[in-house]
């Protein structure tokens, strides 16, 4: 068959690291019309790994989730989760899996613990499970003491640590979190991202999630650049960023060009001009600095170093700003296409 | 699952996490039971959509009843238009009630907790059975809280006539409840199902013999109200709550004021409740269709 003989390369490609993958994907694509949200993306996900999915709004995330929780039929490709392929088995798929969607759906009329035990029964859980399992679940994100509150009264920080309880309730071995932070104040972010990591650690489950914040992808194990619907780079944050050769150093004067031409002759390093300053990557720039400033002899008016970030490595893998890409009009219209088709029945 | 699946099954959750327990598959029946009681729970904690469930018709009795009934004096018989129009209020009530849950899927959609449900490892076909079953059961409270007040509205109605009649306004409640949901499914906004809705009551409505009998009609209206399906289900209701008075009818009245004339050919009982399964199973057909494809 020839869909398994592709995730058999994807398997042999493993990163180091992984111990087994839950999640595996194989030249998985989607198209609306012209359009190609996603693009014969593969990769895979380790067990009781933190993924993120990285880039603008219209890279095609949110395509590939719908994709893998069996939403959205991909137009070619292969996707196994826990065993089950997205296309030929999607109950086994969707009883591996809980979802978190971007926008709320949990039922605010009911109580944050009815909503639970709504779940628990719709999943065929059993029914001496469900009640125990909602306790400790609404325990671990805090909400305990809130259980029989109708959700209405619930702040949004609240509903989203309740969807999250909720996606867990039926012991999937993935939890997909579609920008799961997104409208929220950085205090109640910080307090998402606890639960999540706790939740990761008591209930070993693998967290697949989507993101456009930075600091968000930081605090994941391994991180998958996405732009235009392709895979640019994949791998833990920390070695993206060392892809890029060490700090970054700006350096600003009157004659920018000067300064580029002597940082190029005399220390054999290829300079970009980026916001109206000389930019270059070294490593462990603050030793560099003295040294650079005693061999230069044009005038500085301003140095700046810091260490690199993800958003660095996305421009230098993509050529432009993740804000930059938000604004272009194919994936305004990409992103359009995703709202009016990001959904199917199945 | 055979048994040695099942630790199979444990052993693969237990490597993860202790906690981890294997999940089966809800049954047909458990996900009907579950979404049932969803959209009773929800019903029960929205007070002012009780009251003015039954208020509703309460009015259009008494309103009606004395208004209109002074000024009909077409009844054979000693039947007053007030007892007469009781039965057609239980319908109207059920009516509107049935068709008015399927705004349940429209509201699920709206605050995204459809899309909750969608996701479910379960049948389409049972999630539409429960919001069905959980509409027609909210239809059938209603019809009979109708019932209940009726001894205050000065209506002659026994225990035992009531007993026949709950399961005749089941089926009655079931088949229009598929007419809310086969709505519900297709459209977006709660908005346009309630315009939707109008449009589809009202004619419904007038065009059934709730308020008048449906035999001694100008032509254009009789062929109309012939083809609409409410008529098959107001008329089996009215003629089981009137059957007492109707027993007691002379001989001789000029028209028989119940069931359905076909062309001089007067439906019995069970053949209008043929046409009411019928056209239940067309609307559960359709509604589980909508449901099947809603997204």
């Amino acid at each position: 068959m020839e869909g398994s003989n592709d995730l058999d390369a994807v398997r042999t490609n493993l990163q180091d690291g992984i111990v087994s993958s839950s999640v595996q994907v194989a030249a998985l694509s989607r198209s609306f019309g012209e359009i190609k949200a996603v693009d014969e993306i593969s990769f895979e996900v380790g067990e009781a790994e933190i993924f993120g999915f990285l880039g603008p709004n219209g890279a095609g995330k949110t395509t590939t989730i719908s994709m893998l929780c069996t939403l959205l039929r991909p137009t070619s490709g292969r996707a196994t989760i826990g065993g089950y392929e997205i296309v030929d088995d999607p109950e086994g798929v969707r009883r591996e899996i809980g979802i978190v969607f971007q926008d709320s759906t949990v039922d605010e009329r009911l109580t944050a613990r009815e909503n639970l035990v709504f779940h628990g029964e719709l999943f065929g859980m059993a029914r001496n499970d469900i009640r125990p399992r909602a306790e400790q679940l609404l325990d671990r994100v805090g909400l305990l003491g809130r259980a029989d509150d109708a959700v209405i009264t619930f702040s949004g920080g609240m509903r989203r640590r309740l969807e999250v309880a909720r996606g867990l309730m039926h012991w999937p071995s993935v939890l997909f979190l579609d920008e799961p932070t997104v409208g929220l104040d950085p205090q109640t972010r910080r307090s998402i991202w606890a639960y999540a990591r706790s939740l990761r650690d008591t209930e070993g489950v693998t967290i697949f999630l989507t993101t456009h914040y930075m600091d968000e992808a930081e605090a994941c194990d391994r991180v998958a650049i996405m732009d235009h619907g392709k895979i640019v780079a994949i791998d833990t944050p920390e070695r993206l960023k060392a892809r890029l050769g060490g700090d970054l150093v700006s350096l600003s004067g009157p004659d920018n060009e000067a300064l580029a031409r002597e940082v190029r002759d005399s220390f054999e390093i290829d300079p970009r001009f980026e916001n109206n300053a000389v930019e270059f990557n070294i490593e462990r720039g603050g030793d560099f600095i003295p040294i650079l400033l005693n061999r230069i002899q044009g005038e500085v008016r301003s140095v700046g170093i810091r260490p690199p970030t993800l958003e660095d490595v996305f421009v230098s893998m993509t050529g432009h700003q993740i804000r930059e890409a938000e604004a272009s009009e194919e994936d305004k219209l990409r992103s359009m296409h995703q709202r009016g088709f990001g959904r199917r029945g199945g | 699952m055979t048994a040695d699946q099942a630790t199979a099954e444990v052993g693969k959750h237990s490597e993860i996490g202790s906690t981890r327990r294997s999940t089966g598959r809800a049954s047909f029946l458990q996900v009907v039971r579950v979404i049932w009681l969803r959209e009773i729970l929800i019903y029960v904690r929205d007070r002012p959509r009780m009251i003015s469930a039954f208020a509703m018709p309460v009015l259009m009795l008494v309103l009606f009843g004395e208004g209109l009934g002074n000024s009909i004096a077409t009844l054979p018989g000693d039947i007053s238009y007030r007892q007469f129009f009781f039965p057609g209020m239980v319908a109207m009530q059920v009516l509107m009630s049935s068709v008015f849950s399927g705004v349940s899927i429209v509201t699920d959609r709206q605050f995204g907790f459809l899309r909750e449900i969608l996701v479910a490892p379960v049948s389409r076909t049972a999630i539409c059975f429960g919001k069905i079953v959980g509409g027609a059961t909210l239809a059938l409270a209603n019809g009979l809280v109708m019932f209940a007040i009726a001894p205050l509205l000065g209506i002659d109605i026994s225990l035992e006539i009531v007993a026949k009649l709950i399961g005749l306004i089941a089926l009655v409640s079931f088949m229009l409840t598929g007419v809310g949901v086969a709505m519900g499914s297709r459209l977006r906004s709660v908005e346009s199902f309630q315009m939707l809705s109008q449009v589809a009551i009202m004619p419904g409505m007038f065009l059934s013999g709730i308020f008048f009998p449906v035999n001694n009609l100008p032509v254009w209206m009789d062929v109309l109200v012939k083809v609409n399906p409410v008529t098959y289900a107001v008329a089996p209701i009215r003629e089981i709550a009137l059957s007492k008075q109707l027993s007691e009818l002379p001989a001789d009245a000029p028209f028989q004021i119940t069931h359905v004339d076909w062309f001089g050919y007067t439906l019995s009982t069970w053949e209008e409740l043929g046409i009411v399964v019928i056209f239940g199973v067309a609307m559960l057909t359709i509604a589980i269709r909508g449901v099947r494809t809603v997204d």
